[in-house]
């Protein structure tokens, strides 16, 4: 098992209350595997990618046990943090227009990852090979020109571009999971296509274990081995990709499912789930969901379900007790 | 990418000629407006003193009978030429007395801009790489409570406590009047003193400069701790610096290397504006202080109904905040890549 | 912001959530956990929550009533020539000297007159303070609005017209920039007369060039929206778009700016009022009863210290109120 994550709880003291962004959240992921976590915007999707790396505000809480690869990453300081971020794991994030430092040169900033991953290994650095290295990153990445890209800077690159260049640097460092924050969404269509097939094909080349972080359930299907669905900081489903969207199991699992787009279908309206996601100072008690859903049931409003497993699938709901 | 720069800063250059031109040109104006007619426009020139008979003779003599557009461009033309009028209380041309008091407030004002500028980089990247935290709140309490403290109330409570309190500095003049002025070859003090090797100068002028400079520094870091902060916390929210966190880079590389470098960027631009408050500030912070600068100079020169010490001090203030508006936008074309292209 | 440009970035939206734009990507705590996004019940809304934007707005909102009053009193008793009329709210008549209280101190005795002590005719300090309000708060109003309404005028005629009227209303407002507020209000008041109008005047004349350059920078960032171009295609008039489109989305930051802006003017204008600039002679003033109060100053402290501090609590209130407002429509506030 390279990660894990058990009864993981995430909170911010803000000025209306208390935040709970994540509640209970399990997961783990096997070497080589790769894993969608889906819901809407405010689920708190991305907040759980950002506490794996540990990279969110100052004023968040953490709470349960992240371990990855026999580390706790919770209790990472100083430079046990730096080690493992970037070695151990490396992020990818949503807009590419601010993925890379405006005031730096390409190169300089993949220069950078170089030097700290030597560093990291306690091997001294040597410009010359490292440069090789990022090179042969790009390439990876089927950048052409790999020379005219390094020497530009990030304003001069067009989106898809610089999504590679971050991509490659996550080739340089050989993270052991690489976690992938909407990396698409804000990309053109082809594009998007384009990035997604890099992603794939480096999950196979490399066998890196990629966490997808998405809101667009079509799109992680073709990258992924399993689905966590994710309903206002708590799990709703997990399991196998074809088992989730071939019959799911959570009523939110269902509504998402239901509203994908699909050729079949393609003159009906877009189905969308009634009703928006909870405020989430003073959620809905209970099941969080129980406002929106179609099934629900008197101890839905009141009880808040445990996470059970179902074959094999993870599902928090009554309906299932 | 060089040509490219130089051209960057030639285009910026022409700007501020034609600002300095528009803003004569509005001086122009506004005493063209409250003055129409000859007689009165010389009035403004020598000062109440002369008889309306004289004055029409004067007006004749200072070209003031000449149609509006050719008293525009000898206006223009004056002032480029270093003539600003003449100064009805000393009787010499206004350059010289903003040539003697000008850098002495320049002198002092930089230095204490300077240290509002650290103070407030430093105080809201400070409060923004530690937001909604103790320290965060204490950040504003600090810069709230000097930034809406009227300017004189700062610099009196400095002079009491620090002045007359614990005696620890001087409270008035911009050195030791029994001393002698270094010859004056730049007209800035530390300068001067410095070239005359007067140690004993420049170690009054240094005593005498804190309190004022200290004044200006406070009343003015409160605006750049808050945009310092906003822009901060902007660029730390900022996918490339979560990235360098990913590429293990420690915390303080990140914060000041990577959100840092690009948070002051916008803060550039906002220098000109707290040289222009402050430069105007110092009439106020030199009034308390008894700081013999232009700022004095100028109450003095208004309780003495000077006007074109006024109206001069005035242009030439407004001159040297369009000069640093002009190397706030290079600074910001030689810190900003992205500015150069356009 | 608008639905639009959200729309036009997501290609089909699968879930009917609150989306930000992805050209704002911000992490998902950084939604607002408030139904409303942005305008005026927003604000209202979130203010209402907060307690330190709470205690600024209540600050202002008993600065702003009491001076409205009160300035009407004051109007009201000089127009039937009943000055009795503009002290009716105060503990005393602010012109009346108390003999034997020259420069007394502030005590409980004769509540609330005597409360912040006397100045060197025996004075109330109190009364004088709350009778020179009403002239700082339209100061501040008239300024900040008359710098709106110029700065909006200018800024986005210069920003949706664009080229040579763009560089010529710039160069203009860098000049007006350029103008050393303090002096320049010197000057006028030397050369037209010193006075309360005066100053007023030159203020107004001067501040709207940061209010020029916002509404121009918001002028040209919504002019390339796609919705905006969209309806300029579709024959909407320009009129039109820049009042359907380039002014509810100026709203909120204007509020923001506004409100720390009102401190801003109270301090210039006390400033002035300190170096003497547009006082009229007898008539309390914060500023110039501070400059007064300095001469008895440091035995006498309260003489100076409290007029100083009337100007520093209104000036802090603004700030609170403006800077929270602020923080939230830049979205810095959610966690």
């Amino acid at each position: 098992m390279l990660l894990d994550v058990k009864g993981l709880r995430v909170s911010y003291r803000t000025v209306y209350g208390n935040l709970e962004a994540i509640k209970k959240v399990d997961l783990s992921i096997e070497k080589g595997e790769s894993v969608a976590v889906v819901g809407e915007s405010g689920c708190g999707k991305s907040t759980f990618g950002h506490a794996i790396v540990r990279l969110l505000p100052p004023n968040a809480k953490y709470e349960g046990k992240v371990n990855l690869d026999g580390k706790d990453v919770l209790a990472l300081k100083g430079h046990e943090l730096r080690a493992y971020r970037g070695n151990d794991v490396f992020m990818i994030f949503q807009d590419p227009l601010n993925s890379l430092n405006p005031v730096k040169r390409v190169d300089v900033q993949m220069l950078e990852a170089v030097e700290m991953r030597e560093r990291v290994a306690g091997r001294g650095y040597d410009e010359t090979k490292a440069y090789k290295d990022i090179v042969e990153g790009l390439t990876g990445v089927r950048m052409p020109d790999p020379e005219v890209i390094l020497r530009r800077y990030p304003h001069e690159l067009s989106g898809g571009q610089i999504q590679r260049v971050v991509i490659a640097m996550a080739l340089v460092m050989k993270p052991k999971l690489l976690i992938a924050d909407e990396p698409t969404s804000a990309l053109d269509v082809t594009i998007q296509a384009q990035v997604m097939k890099l992603i794939r094909d480096l999950k196979k080349e490399y066998g890196m274990s990629v966490l997808f972080i998405t809101h667009d359930m079509a799109v992680a299907y073709t990258v992924a081995d399993k689905f966590l669905v994710m309903y206002a900081g708590e799990l709703s489903e997990l399991g196998p990709v074809d088992k989730v969207v071939s019959t799911p199991l959570h009523p939110y699992t269902v509504a998402l499912v239901n509203s994908i787009p699909n050729k079949s279908r393609r003159d009906g309206d877009l189905v969308s789930i009634p009703g928006s996601p909870p405020n989430m100072i003073s959620p809905p008690s209970g099941c969080r969901f129980n406002p929106r859903c179609p099934k629900v049931m008197d101890i839905c409003r009141t009880v808040s379900p445990e996470a059970r497993q179902k074959d094999e699938r993870m599902v928090r709901c009554h309906l299932y007790d | 990418m060089d040509s490219k720069f130089l051209f960057f800063v030639a285009r910026r250059a022409v700007n501020a000629v034609i600002t300095v031109i528009l803003m004569i040109a509005l001086i122009f104006i506004i005493m063209h407006l409250v003055a129409p007619t000859p007689e009165d426009l010389a009035r403004l020139y020598v000062g109440p003193k002369f008889p309306p008979a004289e004055l029409k003779l004067i007006a004749q003599r200072l070209g003031l009978t000449q149609p509006v557009y050719v008293q525009f461009v000898t206006y223009v033309t004056g002032f480029f030429r270093g003539n600003l009028g003449t100064d009805t209380i000393y009787g010499i041309p206004e350059i010289l007395v903003i040539e003697e008091y000008f850098p002495v407030t320049l002198n002092m004002v930089l230095l204490g801009t300077l240290f509002g500028v650290l103070l407030g980089l430093f105080t809201g990247a400070i409060a923004a790489s530690n937001r909604n935290t103790p320290t965060d709140y204490g950040v504003k309490a600090l810069y709230l409570g000097t930034w809406a403290a009227p300017p004189f109330l700062v610099g009196v409570v400095l002079q009491l406590f620090l002045g007359y309190g614990l005696h620890l500095l001087p409270t008035s003049n911009v050195a030791n009047p029994v001393l002698n002025i270094p010859p004056p070859v730049t007209g800035f003090p530390l300068i001067d003193s410095i070239l005359a090797q007067d140690w004993t100068y420049l170690y009054s002028w240094t005593r005498h400069l804190i309190l004022p400079a200290i004044t200006i520094g406070l009343i003015s870091f409160g605006s750049i701790t808050r945009l310092t902060r906003a822009t901060m916390v902007d660029a730390l929210d900022k996918d490339y610096v979560k990235l360098a966190y990913m590429k293990g880079l420690g915390q303080r590389t990140v914060v000041w290397g990577t959100a840092f470098r690009n948070a002051i960027i916008p803060i550039v631009t906002l220098l000109a504006l707290t040289f222009a408050a402050t430069v105007g500030g110092a009439v106020i912070v030199e009034y308390v202080f008894e700081y013999h600068g232009i700022g004095f100079f100028a109450v003095q020169a208004a309780y003495a109904l000077d006007y074109p010490a006024i109206l001069a001090i005035t242009v030439i203030v407004g001159f040297s905040v369009i000069i640093a508006n002009f190397i706030a936008d290079v600074l910001y074309g030689i810190m900003d890549p992205r500015v150069r292209l356009t | 912001m608008g639905d639009g440009d959200t729309n036009r970035l997501t290609r089909f939206r699968l879930f009917k959530g609150r989306q930000r734009s992805p050209s704002v990507a911000v992490p998902d705590q950084a939604e607002t956990p408030l139904g409303e996004t942005s305008g005026i019940r927003f604000i209202v809304g979130f203010v209402r929550r907060d307690k330190i934007a709470l205690s600024g707005a209540l600050g202002v909102a008993i600065f702003i009533m009491f001076s409205v009053i009160q300035g009407f009193l004051e109007l009201l008793g000089g127009y039937l020539r009943n000055p009795s009329l503009s002290y009716l709210l105060l503990p005393s008549d602010p012109f009346t000297f108390h003999f034997g209280l020259e420069l007394a101190p502030p005590s409980l005795a004769n509540f609330p007159v005597g409360l912040l002590g006397y100045d060197e005719t025996g004075r109330s300090i109190l009364s004088r303070i709350l009778y020179a309000a009403p002239r700082d708060a339209l100061a501040s109003i008239l300024i900040v609005v008359s710098a709106i309404v110029i700065g909006m005028a200018l800024g986005i005629s210069a920003g949706y017209i664009g080229g040579w009227a763009d560089e010529i209303l710039m160069r203009i407002t860098d000049a007006f920039l350029a103008f050393p507020l303090i002096l320049l209000a010197i000057a006028m008041s030397l050369i037209l007369g010193n006075g309360y109008l005066v100053v007023l005047i030159t203020l107004m004349a001067i501040w709207w060039p940061t209010y020029a350059r916002f509404f121009r920078a918001q002028a040209l960032s919504l002019k390339s929206r796609g919705y905006v171009e969209a309806s300029r295609l579709s024959g909407l008039s320009s009129a039109r778009i820049i009042l359907r489109h380039i002014f509810p989305n100026s709203i909120d930051p204007i509020v923001a700016i506004a409100t720390l802006d009102f401190g801003n003017v109270i301090l210039t204008y006390s400033t002035l009022a300190f170096l003497g600039i547009g006082v009229t002679v007898g008539v309390p003033e914060w500023g110039s009863m501070a400059a007064q109060g300095l001469s008895y100053a440091p035995r006498v402290w309260w003489y100076a210290l409290f007029p100083a501090i009337a100007i520093m609590a209104v000036v802090v209130c603004f700030s609170l109120l403006g800077d929270r407002i602020q923080d939230m429509v830049g979205g810095r506030i959610s966690y």
